[in-house]
């Protein structure tokens, strides 16, 4: 299994082969799978994200229970149709999907974890705004989950995915960084690319808290997702522009586990700091735990 | 009781694709809501039926964000036996009390006993018996088993799945379990024996998924021994 970036990189340079060929081939022989289940599993996670995506904006959109985040995926669509946004078409695509699939996740609806359910919108959005770019194919977009995945293990197993442990940085911020990566390949980038798009997506987003406000996966985390697809996007550009960093992907990994490990439980998914203890974040707090 | 431990060799917790993209899975967390479903299943897997009584006890972070995330919902869904994406989890409480289930959420103040944000300690149990168990939710929907309870047993799993479990009155079983493991090239990371009077259990911490026929297999023994598959 691969453990760290650097081998992933070699190993693609070596055998001359995508680094989604890697992720497929590990996949297949760890788990004792054929390429079809593989495929098929993965082919099933795009249709999921896809429904989420169409989902949120259908009709007045999709609201959570408690009402406190919905409907903002359809307001961005609108505004795409107006042809006047300011960071441009491909940006605000990606942050309406990655809205929109947070919106859903908010209101209970299904989704798939990329790596987790508070990340969920950054890896479509970004998917699903450079597929019209890059006219990618199906098999393409399953490509990229593959190569965002295979990057995203090497976060999971060397840091954290998880808000309670390592804050927003390990989950946004890793979900930033796997789709970065994976644009960078879909975009014909070299593995050494898609390595400093990764390090350059983490380096942007270390430090960020997880405050949820009453506890919930709502504010900011649906916010948050804009962020995680917008930064995406950004250091992919970044990457295949040539800009590269002299601090590597599994450095700024490991310095997203510190960071996370001197973090407060306050900020690590506990609702008890950073927006979360806001005085409106208090009142809204107190106003549902009335409520229940 | 007397235990027997085999020494076990460096643990990866996140190894398939599918650990990172996915699960697939009602939102709105999938360490606070899938991941907590899944150590319900745990649950449910080591009870092997309906329990009357069901105590939660939630440490840290979830015992701070349990009501907003799902929490409730996701882990009595997985004492249900539903999976991460079932329409009926969000509804599970209400399917679950409709069945006469009694059920005691409790936020505990303490630190986790297992040293982690997402410890949930649940306790099943009907007339004539109980099982405990305590699991960590590491995030993504992943989870560790850290601790078992079952038919006077108590183990420590090291903690990622899968975990097999082997009850039996018989002290041979071991060799035939081996041979399956062996048939189906499974690979073993860390496994423990333990007796009790007169009751025998094998443990043993897989180092990938079982494939069906191995399953099959292995619950061809069941008329010798309780085979539990986490």
């Amino acid at each position: 299994m691969y453990l760290s970036i650097k081998e992933i990189v070699k190993a693609a340079n070596e055998k001359q082969v995508p680094i989604y060929e890697l992720a497929i081939k590990q996949e297949m022989e760890v788990t004792k799978s054929s390429f079809d289940e593989v495929w098929e599993k993965m082919e099933k996670n795009l249709e999921t994200m896809e429904n989420a995506v169409k989902r949120s904006v259908e009709g007045d959109g999709v609201f959570s229970p408690t009402g406190l985040t919905g409907g903002d995926a359809v307001k961005i669509k609108k505004y795409l149709e107006s042809g006047k946004s300011l960071s441009g078409d491909v940006m605000m695509r990606g942050v309406q999907g990655a809205i929109g699939t947070n919106e859903v996740n908010a209101a209970m609806g299904v989704i798939c974890a990329t790596p987790t359910a508070g990340a969920s919108g950054t890896i479509p959005g970004v998917l699903f705004t450079i597929k019209e770019t890059l006219q990618l194919s199906r098999e393409d977009q399953i490509h990229f989950l593959f190569t965002s995945a295979l990057f995203g293990m090497i976060v999971a197993n060397n840091a954290c995915i998880a808000g309670a442990l390592g804050g927003c940085q390990a989950e946004v911020g890793s979900a930033s960084a796997m789709a970065a990566a994976a644009a960078v390949e879909a975009a014909g980038g070299t593995p050494e690319q898609s390595a400093h798009a990764f390090s350059t997506a983490l380096q942007n987003l270390l430090g960020l808290v997880c405050d949820p406000v009453a506890g919930l996966v709502e504010i900011p985390c649906v916010k948050r997702n804009a962020v995680g697809a917008a930064n995406a996007l950004v250091a992919a550009d970044l990457a295949l522009a040539g800009v590269n960093n002299l601090i590597d992907a599994d450095e700024v990994i490991d310095a997203m586990y510190r960071v996370g490990r001197q973090m407060p439980r306050e900020l690590r998914e506990t609702g008890l700091g950073g927006v979360a203890e806001t005085p409106t974040g208090i009142a809204i707090r107190n106003k549902i735990l009335r409520k229940k | 009781m007397s235990v027997v431990t085999v020494k076990e060799k460096k643990n990866i917790s996140y190894k398939s694709c599918f650990d990172v993209i996915g699960p697939v899975m009602i939102g709105p967390s999938s360490s606070h809501t899938a991941g907590a479903l899944a150590i319900g299943l745990v649950a449910n897997k080591l009870f092997k039926g309906l329990p009357k009584r069901v105590v939660v006890k939630y440490y840290e972070s979830f015992a701070e964000t349990h009501k907003g995330h799902g929490t409730d919902f996701a882990i009595i869904a997985g004492i249900l036996g539903f999976a991460t994406d079932d329409s009926r989890v969000p509804d599970a409480i209400k399917i679950a009390k409709s069945q006469g289930i009694y059920i005691n959420f409790i936020e505990e103040s303490g630190d986790s006993p297992v040293g982690h944000p997402n410890t949930a300690d649940i306790y099943l149990e009907d007339d004539s018996r109980s099982i405990r168990t305590v699991g960590i939710s590491v995030g993504g929907g992943l989870i560790k088993v850290k601790h078992i309870e079952i038919d006077g047993f108590s183990l420590n799993p090291q903690g990622s799945l899968p975990i097999m479990i082997a009850i039996s009155s018989r002290n041979n079983l071991e060799l035939e379990l081996r041979r399956i493991f062996k048939k189906y090239d499974m690979d073993i990371n860390n496994s423990t024996n333990m007796e009790k009077d007169g009751k025998y259990l094998y443990q043993y911490d897989l180092d990938s998924q079982l494939s069906s026929d191995a399953r099959k297999e292995l619950e061809k023994l069941s008329d010798i021994a309780n085979i539990i598959i986490l």
